[in-house]
Formats: structure tokens, C-alpha cells, sequence
């Protein structure tokens, strides 16, 4: 750590992981509904334990993001934060909205509109905090007066993720006017400017980790962004389909939609190459399969799984089925988990007293028994969603019927679940088994790159 | 490429992007009006909407595919269901299924009259908008619709089988009756198969129809049977065109004297047709 401010990311990474914990509890809890008949029927029903589910996951990962952006930040602008209290205070107002919209959801007190769920006054704290967050970064980089690329990227992103929140404040009388609207949060956030975020973390790790040139990756981070937003925009149609919306939105959704895999591939090329050509030699390897493993994820989950049900052919059958939910698991893992996770394992090394800089055997584990629960998980909604839309929407079995007929995929999607549980239990036992760090070390004032060449 | 370059290509594809996003957004809500027939949004249906926000619904079920799959589809749900019958539903599901069997249930919600009323108004409207005509084949709440009886059937081909195929031919004029009949049974909306099977024992929404013929001959000439008809065909189409001129036992079939079959086919449906779909229940022997 080469600035004392950035120790506060250390604190909003805790949050992260405690929150990440809670999120698969509440998920493990709605599989096993799915299964049945449920002992909880009346004190915590499926929808209450979904709910909690999705909100802790946008929560944590938010958080994340934040954290990550407060380590980044000083890095690359060489600087302290401008305010280290008000980022504390930031993350306080943050933590209590968090917790109490999940303790209000347990008693149904929600507006009950999809990942939308806050309660008002919880989405305007929201709003505060994201300005307070906004407010502290952008007095950082005024000060300090070196603004890179990588961060133009992040901030931008940032910005745009507060901007695009505000339609989520607005009331809608038209169900299916408040669907159209609901989308330009939900999906311009994932497939749009989240990937900004996504694209300048990808470039400080990787510019970090593989030494490779500043001036090149920046370069072609421009160029991800653009195919980013050139498809991703216009791509929102693939929610417009079958909404009440006009037809046209059908073929531009097919179309547009269709080309976002190609940013996708896009990251996961620059990160192996990346990798590949400049032999990385910094000794945080960890970091590194993250990082990879989070671009190659992410092109698994989001670009090909996406793209296997965004044509409207197939989505008209797909539509609302777990099909959706086996796109969504692997997309949001591979794409804002793991680089959070990849941001954290990073840092963690100089965020905390005596924690080797490779990683530990622990550290691999956590690391492979995620991937490959996540990668069964996914396989599990798979195949659930295929049987689902074979028997319920082609051969026109009744619903319930239906999912009695896939159960053994629910068995199925609970064991892998239970894998990756355990992979992101060691995580967390790992993040918080030596203590955190909070004066700026020594060996860690040099220049960018702190690598040293393969040959 | 040089730097600067790329970025120009960032800047430009996202503000190409983004003008035709906002200019086709402009033309959409040109056409919301007419799409979602808007004129429709009555203060019920508003209520309604609050109802299904405030209640979570969208976190175990969907509309128009969004929300949860823990529960069924709900787009056009009106149109398979009776009001009287999504009445009481609410008040009780578990009158209805049985978690036992399905290991699902919906837990009752505790809404007032009013909130049912207003949240069943919200739905119809849903179920007219319009959007593309989906789902593709009607989602059905229960039931099994390759049934064996289809299966050993080896006289009939697949397309027959219900759900198969839309752009099946369909019966022609020059057919027997029973069998318009049977495509009838399949295809009229509300269809027939949402709440019925024609299995022995297997019960849905409505009782089975397994053995129509001969409950109707034992059940017009019962002491309380009630109503006009004198012959088998003619308690068919009485159960038709006025469900409730005889209630089939059981509180998930009826309440307060009103039976929970949708109320209708005597005007959506010609003489004719209704004449078919007679010939064919009247076969269920
Ligand atoms: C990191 C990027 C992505 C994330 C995190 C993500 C996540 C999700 C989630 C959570 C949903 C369910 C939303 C809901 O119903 O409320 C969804 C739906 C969908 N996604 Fe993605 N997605 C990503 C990228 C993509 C890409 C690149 C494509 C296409 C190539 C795509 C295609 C779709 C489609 C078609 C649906 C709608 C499914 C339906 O309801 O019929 N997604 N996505
Ligand atoms: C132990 C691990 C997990 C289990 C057992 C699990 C299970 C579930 C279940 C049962 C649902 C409800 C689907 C429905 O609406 O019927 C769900 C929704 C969801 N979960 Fe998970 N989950 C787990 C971990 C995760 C992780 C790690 C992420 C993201 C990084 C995630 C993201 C989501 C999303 C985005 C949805 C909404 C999907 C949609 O509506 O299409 N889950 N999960
Ligand atoms: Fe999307």
C-alpha cells in the first residue's frame, strides 16, 4: 500500500464479504424451496428469500466496486484520497441502507418491482451516498492532477451508474411503460456501464500484473468501450420483446444484442494476451487467475450464454424460464464477482500484516471450488431451464407439473451450490484471517510496474 | 490505430448509439397508448397494479416473463381463469392444490376483498396488451398435456398431439363434428384443456372429464339436479353456455351458488361450435 487512505478500501471489502456470505445462505434457502414442500412456508416464503438474494448481490457487489475504486484511485493519480472520513461516512450511510432494506424485505416491506425492490427512502440514500462517493473521487484526481485513461474509464462508468439509476426514482402508471424504464437501469448497468467498470479494473490489474504497456492497453480499452456501447445500447431490446412495446424493438434486439459478445471476447482476448506476451512475473499469481478467470468467465456466462437466448426465435420459448437464471448466475459471477474478488485478492496482500503475496493453498482452493460450483450451478439451470421449456412451453404441460418432472436438476443445482458455498466460505475465511494493515508500507513506494521480467 | 483514434471510435459509436436508442424511445411511447390500451387504466387497475407491488407477487411469479420462476406465468392468466374462480383462489390457495402433491404452494396473502377485485382488474388489462402475441402456446397453470391416452392413440399423429403444433391443418367442415369438437376443446380461448383433462381421476382446476356421459345421465336424473336439460347432450351444453345451473360438489369448483368456469362461451362461441364440442364430450363415456 503506498498511501495510508487507501486502507479504507479494506473496510468496504469487509462489508463486501460479509454481505457475499448472507447472499448464498439466502440463495441455498430458495433452492431447496424449489424442491419442497417448505417447512417456512409462512415465515420466510421463496419470495421473501429470492428478494434477499438479488438485493444482497447488487448490494456486495456495489460495495465492491467502491472499495476497489478507493484502492485504484490513489494508485493511479499518486495521491491520498481527498477525504478519508467522508468515505467512512459514506460507507456507514451505505452498510445501514443495506441492512435495513434486507431486515424491511423480511417483513415485505419493498415495492416488490424487480431488483428494484429499495424502498424510496433507501433509494435516495442511495442517490447521497453515490454523490458523497462521486464528490471524494473527483476532489482526489482534481487534486492531484494526473487523471489516466484507465480511471477516465472507471469514472465514467461510475457516473453513468448514478445517472442511470434515476429512472428507478420515477413512478410509472403503465406497467409496461415502468418494464421499459426498469431496463435502463437493470440492463444499461450490466451490459453497458458496469463494464466500463469492469474494462479500467481489468486494465489496472492487468497493467499491474503482467507489466504489460500502459499505452497499449489503453488503447484498446477505448476500443472495448466503443464495441461495448455501440451494441449494449441498442441492446436493451432483447428486454423489449414480448413487453407491449412495438415490433420493431424484436429485430433490433436480435441484431444488436447479438454483437455485445463481441466486447466480451474482446476483454478475454486483451487479458490472455496480455498475459501471454509480456510473461508476467508478479509474484501475486492469484490476483492473475482472477483476473483471467473473470474475462474468460465472463465471455462464458454473459457473451455466449447471453447470446444463446437473445434472438427472439428462441427467446419467445425461453422467456421467463430458468433458462434466464442460468444466464444470470453465470453472467453476474464471471463478470462483477470475480473482478471484485480479482480487485481484492490483489490488494489484500498490502491491506493486511503478514499475508504472503502468492497466495495461499487456501487461497487456490477458494478459487477452483468456485469456479467449478459456479460452472455445475450453471449446468443445473440449464438443464432444469431445457426441461422446462420442452415439457411447460412446447409440449404444454402444466407449470407445476413440469417442475415436478425436473426435480433432480433442483438436487443437482443444490449440491453445486453447496461446492461453491464452500469455495467462497474459504474466501472469506481467508480475507479475514490476518489482521488488516493501516499505515502505508515501505517496500510498496516504488514505480509502476512492480514486476520483473520472465524471459 | 493510433490512441486518439480509438478513441474517437469509443465517443462516436456510443453517441450514434445512444440518439437512435432515444429517438426510437420517443417513437415508443408514441405507441404505448394503443399497445397497452392505456385508455383501460382505470383506478381499479392502477390499484391493482400497487396490489401486485406491494404483496412481492413479481418475486416467486412472472408477467409478460419477468419476475421469479418459482411460480407460473401470470401474463394471461384472466384468460384461462374465471373471475370467481381467481377470487377465491385468493382467499385460499391451499383449497386449490396441494403441496404434498405438487411440493408447491402459494401461502395465502390475507387481501382484503377489494385488493382482489382491484388486483384481478390488473391482470385482465395485462392479458390485453399487446405484445406480440406472446406466449407462443398458452402456459398452462396444471396438468399434463401429452397424455398417455394421446400416446397409445396410435390412429392420431403427432401434430394432434395438444401444444404440438399451431399451424397444424386444421379439422375441416367436410369432418365429423366430434372431431371439430376435439380440436374445439383445444383451441377456443379460454381453452377447455386449462382447467379440464379427460383422465380418469385426474382432477385440475374444473373435475375431470373422464366419464362426462355417464355422470350427466346419473346426474339429471337425480332428485336435486335443477336444471332444464333432459339428456345427456343436452347437460353438456347447459355446463357450457350456464356453468352454474348445476354446481359439481367441492369448494374449489364453486362458491355462493356460482361456479368458478369462466363465464362467456355462450356469446364467444357460434351454434355451431357449441353443437361440435357436444358431439365430442359426449363420447367421454
Ligand atoms: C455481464 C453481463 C451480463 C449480466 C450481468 C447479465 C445478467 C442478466 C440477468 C440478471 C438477467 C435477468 C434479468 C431479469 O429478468 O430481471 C438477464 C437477462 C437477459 N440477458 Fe443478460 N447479462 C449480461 C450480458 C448479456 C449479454 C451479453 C447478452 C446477449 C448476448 C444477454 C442476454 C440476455 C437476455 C436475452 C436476457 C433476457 C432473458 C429473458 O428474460 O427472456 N445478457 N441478464
Ligand atoms: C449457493 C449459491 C447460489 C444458489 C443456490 C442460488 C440460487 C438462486 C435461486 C434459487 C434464485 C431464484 C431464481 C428464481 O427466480 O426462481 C436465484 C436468483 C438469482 N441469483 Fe442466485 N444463487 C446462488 C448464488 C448466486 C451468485 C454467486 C450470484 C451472482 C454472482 C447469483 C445471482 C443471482 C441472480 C442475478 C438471480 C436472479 C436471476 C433471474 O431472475 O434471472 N446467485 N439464485
Ligand atoms: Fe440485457
Amino acid at each position: 500500500m503506498r498511501y495510508k487512505s487507501q486502507s479504507v478500501a479494506y473496510w468496504y471489502f469487509a462489508v463486501a464479504m460479509v454481505l457475499f456470505g448472507l447472499q448464498l445462505v439466502f440463495g441455498l434457502l430458495s433452492a431447496a424451496k424449489y424442491l419442497g414442500p417448505d417447512p417456512l412456508l409462512y415465515i420466510l416464503p421463496f419470495d421473501v428469500t429470492k428478494v434477499i438474494h438479488t438485493n444482497l448481490l447488487i448490494v456486495w457487489v456495489l460495495t465492491g466496486f467502491m472499495g476497489a475504486t478507493y484502492w485504484m484511485i490513489p494508485d493511479e493519480s499518486r495521491t491520498e484520497l481527498h477525504s478519508v472520513k467522508l468515505a467512512y461516512i459514506q460507507l456507514i450511510l451505505w452498510t445501514l441502507m443495506g441492512v435495513s432494506a434486507i431486515i424491511g424485505y423480511l417483513f415485505r416491506y419493498g415495492t416488490g418491482n424487480k431488483l428494484l425492490e429499495q424502498p424510496l427512502p433507501h433509494k435516495i440514500v442511495i442517490v447521497i451516498c453515490m454523490l458523497i462517493f462521486l464528490y471524494n473521487i473527483g476532489m482526489t484526481i482534481k487534486k492531484s492532477g494526473r487523471f489516466t485513461t484507465t480511471e477516465g474509464v472507471l469514472l465514467i462508468g461510475l457516473v453513468s451508474s448514478a445517472v442511470l439509476f434515476f429512472p428507478a426514482l420515477l413512478y410509472y402508471e403503465n406497467y409496461t411503460v415502468s418494464i421499459f424504464y426498469r431496463w435502463w437501469t437493470i440492463h444499461l448497468w450490466v451490459e453497458g456501464v458496469w463494464m466500463m467498470i469492469m474494462g479500467a479494473f481489468l486494465a489496472y490489474l492487468l497493467i499491474r500484473l503482467s507489466g504489460a504497456d500502459r499505452e497499449v492497453m489503453e488503447k484498446w480499452l477505448y476500443v472495448i468501450v466503443g464495441l461495448v456501447f455501440i451494441a449494449g445500447i441498442l441492446g436493451t431490446a432483447h428486454h423489449y420483446y414480448w413487453v407491449g412495446v412495438p415490433q420493431y424493438w424484436l429485430p433490433i434486439g436480435g441484431f444488436f444484442s447479438a454483437l455485445e459478445p463481441a466486447a466480451l471476447a474482446g476483454m478475454a482476448i486483451y487479458a490472455y494476451s496480455a498475459m501471454r506476451r509480456s510473461g508476467l512475473a508478479h509474484p501475486n499469481s492469484l490476483a492473475l487467475h482472477w483476473t483471467v478467470g473473470s474475462a474468460i468467465f465472463a465471455l462464458f456466462g454473459a457473451g455466449l450464454l447471453g447470446l444463446a437466448h437473445t434472438f427472439p426465435a428462441v427467446n419467445k420459448w425461453t422467456h421467463g424460464t430458468l433458462i434466464t437464471a442460468m444466464h444470470g448466475h453465470a453472467a453476474f459471477y464471471g463478470a462483477y464477482a470475480m473482478i471484485v474478488l480479482a480487485m481484492i485478492v490483489y490488494a489484500l496482500p498490502k491491506l493486511t500484516h503478514g499475508r504472503s503475496e502468492e497466495g495461499s493453498t487456501l487461497g487456490y482452493w477458494a478459487f477452483w471450488l468456485q469456479v467449478s460450483g459456479m460452472f455445475g450451478m450453471t449446468l443445473s439451470f440449464a438443464t432444469a431451464g431445457l426441461g422446462q421449456v420442452y415439457l411447460e412451453r412446447i409440449m404444454g404441460m402444466g407449470y407445476l407439473d413440469a417442475q415436478l418432472k425436473i426435480q433432480v436438476h433442483f438436487l443437482m443445482l443444490i449440491a453445486t451450490g453447496s461446492l461453491f458455498a464452500l469455495g467462497v466460505a474459504l474466501f472469506i475465511y481467508d480475507f479475514f484471517r490476518y489482521r488488516p494493515r493501516f499505515e502505508a508500507s515501505e517496500e510498496a513506494i516504488e514505480t509502476e510496474p512492480t514486476v520483473t521480467r520472465k524471459r | 490505430m493510433t490512441n486518439r483514434q480509438a478513441r474517437i471510435f469509443a465517443v462516436a459509436s456510443t453517441l450514434i448509439a445512444a440518439l437512435i436508442f432515444l429517438v426510437l424511445t420517443l417513437d415508443s411511447h408514441r405507441q404505448f397508448g394503443e399497445l397497452t390500451n392505456a385508455e383501460n387504466i382505470t383506478p381499479e387497475v392502477t390499484r391493482g397494479k400497487d396490489v401486485w407491488h406491494k404483496y412481492n407477487c413479481i418475486n416467486c411469479h412472472t408477467l409478460f416473463g419477468e419476475g421469479a420462476y418459482y411460480a407460473p406465468d401470470l401474463t394471461k392468466i384472466t384468460q384461462h381463469r374465471g373471475e370467481a374462480y381467481l377470487k377465491a383462489y385468493m382467499r385460499d390457495p391451499s383449497q386449490f392444490y396441494d403441496e404434498q402433491k405438487h411440493r408447491r404452494l402459494m401461502p395465502t396473502q390475507d387481501l382484503s376483498e377489494q385488493e382482489i377485485s382491484d388486483l384481478i382488474k390488473f391482470l385482465d388489462w395485462v392479458a390485453n396488451v399487446d405484445n406480440q402475441g406472446w406466449p407462443p402456446r398458452p402456459i398452462m397453470v396444471t396438468g399434463a398435456a401429452v397424455s398417455s391416452a394421446f400416446v397409445a392413440d396410435t390412429t392420431r399423429d403427432i401434430e394432434d398431439i395438444p401444444g404440438v403444433a399451431d399451424d397444424t391443418t386444421p379439422v375441416t367442415e367436410a369432418d365429423d363434428p366430434r372431431a371439430k369438437g376435439e380440436y374445439l376443446y383445444r383451441t377456443i380461448s379460454p381453452a377447455c384443456t386449462a382447467c379440464h383433462s379427460t383422465h380418469p381421476g385426474a382432477d385440475m382446476a374444473g373435475p375431470t372429464l373422464a366419464g362426462l356421459a355417464t355422470r350427466a345421465q346419473a346426474i339429471i336424473t337425480s332428485a336435486d339436479y335443477q336444471g332444464e336439460a333432459e339428456d345427456v347432450e343436452g347437460y353438456i351444453r347447459e355446463s357450457i353456455v350456464a356453468p352454474s345451473a348445476y354446481l359439481v360438489p367441492g369448494s374449489m369448483y364453486s362458491a355462493g351458488g356460482t361456479s368458478f368456469m369462466p363465464q362467456g362461451y355462450d356469446e364467444s362461441l357460434t351454434q355451431e361450435q357449441i353443437d361440435q364440442l357436444v358431439a365430442y364430450l359426449a363420447t367421454l363415456k
